[in-house]
């Protein structure tokens, strides 16, 4: 452990995964998601341990850690598809781990989810993926869903009238990706969550997601979580960065905080070093 | 002596563990097997909640019956076919020893084995294992590949948009299927009937339609349609409830077949017995 960080200090397992304390709300923040010791286990597996944060509304917050730290569990958890076993998950006022089924439709209805793997309907072709929530639970007119449709493709800069009739399976990584995020988007969604956006993808095109992603936020306005592996695109993306480890959020800040965070979970996360309290982790995992 | 008795004692200790073993094996699998069938069950009456919005579903319905029942004709056409002339064969083989009036009533054996219990039964079986299996495969896939959560993101209920439309597809497509097997089986009766036993077909066909009565056929159509809801309820089933990437939707797509054929049987055990009850023993008055 160097000591040129001071991690002297987090010698001590109990302080190595001690979570951050929650800050004070900044002056003109307003928090749009409150996290109060969320918890959950699956079995014997305590996946998530006391998570305990805010999410401002209209910033971009990364979520990043290692694999198996709970970052889906805690991204399902703000989906609204896995209720904590403690602790809240609160939007606004609603609690979604009480919410009624319609409370919770009416909040995934304010909600755009990029999934990793883009999670296009390998049946259908890109126009009606993309218009599939208006076709399907709005049934809006079928001139208004094309010309949506059209308009969503254009923001994500894909060519509209050259894809639209094509299979998911005929488009590249990159295309599939954002025609995942144009399918987001397509409803005006209040907060955008996506699930590792740029794995898999090539450097130019992850450098396409990060621009369309920080783009998406400084026109549309909204609040997103970002889970991600990628830290340049953490670093680039982010207004703040939270960091995930054995079920706990261990640090939590702006790209500039955590850059000189000292934690030597987070050190060896950035430096990816092989040796570290991260790769003891997983062998313990 | 001693160590003799003690390795005795404790190869009868390994055998009791090992009866214990293969007991809970099996009495975990019992259960297993009802539970979901509990499960299906649930998902069965929340598709049928969705039946009213069957006409948004139009296109998804019309594309599942293309699949489940234009594409198994043939095989079941064939099997069917095939099924009848055996039978032609081994029954009349049998009654010939007793004599040649008795070949007679071939056409109405094979008839009422057709409409009471083959024609569902293969229908069924090809419809399972070509249709089933291909439903819990994609649904399946769609399950890994996030798509399902996907669709529960956009407030699109995987049962109304998956779910429905493929058992109604099915539970419209299986009595079709069955007429269609029904009819060939007895063509193919009849055909080793004229061959082997110079059976008309005038007379094969005679003796099926004077034994028969309505009862048997649509009894047969009964099953059927049970069948499809059976087939497209526990493949759906196990199709979104898969987890664990390639292997587990090959998993789900066996354990779609396997249940199947345990569950088609069942129902076939109990809807003979309740038929008996209700129209006596057997459809026509033997």
């Amino acid at each position: 452990m160097s000591s040129s960080h001071g991690t002297e200090v987090f010698l001590n397992r109990q302080t190595l995964e001690a979570p951050v304390t929650l800050a004070p709300v900044p002056e003109g923040k307003t928090t749009l998601i409150r996290l109060r010791e969320v918890s959950k286990h699956f079995g014997a597996r305590h996946i998530l341990r006391g998570i305990t944060f805010n999410i401002y509304k209209g910033e971009t917050l990364a979520i990043i850690g290692g694999s198996g730290s709970g970052k889906t569990t805690l991204l399902r958890h703000l989906m609204g598809m896995l209720r904590p076993d403690d602790g809240n998950v609160m939007i606004g006022d609603l609690d979604l781990g009480r919410a009624t089924p319609a409370q919770i439709d009416s909040y995934r209805a304010k909600l755009g989810v990029v999934f990793q793997s883009a999670a296009l309907l390998g049946s259908l072709n890109v126009y009606e993926n993309v218009g599939l929530p208006l076709i399907e639970v709005d049934q809006r007119p079928a001139d208004e869903v094309h010309e949506r449709v059209v308009a969503a493709l254009h923001r994500v800069y894909l060519p509209a009238s050259e894809i639209l009739l094509l299979k998911p399976a005929s488009l590249s990584g990159g295309m599939r990706k954002r025609v995942g995020i144009a399918r987001a988007i397509i409803g005006n969604p209040e907060i955008m969550l996506y699930d590792e956006p740029t794995t898999g993808l090539d450097p130019v095109t992850v450098n396409g997601v990060n621009e369309l992603t920080m783009e998406l936020q400084r026109t549309l306005g909204v609040t997103s979580v970002v889970i991600t592996h990628d830290l340049e695109a953490a670093f680039k993306i982010a207004d703040r960065i939270a960091m995930l480890y054995l079920g706990r959020i261990i640090a939590l800040g702006t790209p500039d905080e955590i850059r000189a965070n000292p934690h030597p979970v987070l050190r060896q996360m950035l430096t990816g070093s092989t040796t570290g309290p991260l790769t003891e982790a997983y062998r313990k995992a | 002596m001693n160590t003799r008795r003690h390795t005795t004692r404790l190869d009868d200790q390994l055998e009791r563990l090992g009866a214990a073993a293969v007991m809970e094996g099996v009495g975990r699998g019992v259960m297993d097997r009802i539970a979901t069938a509990g499960r299906a069950l649930l998902l069965f009456i929340d598709a049928c909640s969705y039946l009213p919005q069957a006409r948004r579903s139009l296109t998804a319905i019309i594309r599942q019956l293309e699949i489940a029942g234009f594409g198994s004709i043939l095989v079941l056409a064939l099997i069917a076919g095939l099924t009848g002339m055996i039978m032609s064969f081994q029954i009349g083989n049998e009654l010939a020893k007793i004599g040649p009036d008795a070949t007679a009533n071939l056409g109405a054996i094979i008839g009422a084995t057709f409409c009471r219990e083959m024609g569902p039964l293969w229908a069924g079986v090809i419809v399972l294992a070509r249709v089933g299996a291909s439903m819990a495969a994609e649904l399946g896939t769609m399950a890994v590949n996030e798509e399902v959560d996907a669709l529960r993101m956009m407030n699109i209920s995987p049962v109304r948009y998956l779910v429905m439309p493929r058992i109604l597809a099915l539970v419209i497509a299986m009595p079709l299927l069955t007429t269609i097997a029904d009819w060939v089986g007895l063509l193919g009766g009849a055909m080793i009937a004229k061959a082997q036993f110079d059976i008309s077909l005038n007379t094969f066909m005679s003796s099926a339609q004077d034994f028969l009565k309505g009862a048997d056929f649509f009894s047969g159509l009964f099953k059927s349609v049970v069948f499809g809801a059976i087939i497209g309820t526990i493949a759906c089933d196990r199709g979104l409830n898969t987890t664990g990437g390639a292997e587990g939707v090959g998993r789900s797509t066996t354990d779609s077949v396997v249940l199947n054929v345990i569950f088609i049987l069942l129902a076939d055990f109990v809807l003979t017995a309740l038929i008996n009850q209700v129209v006596g023993s057997g459809a026509t008055n033997v």
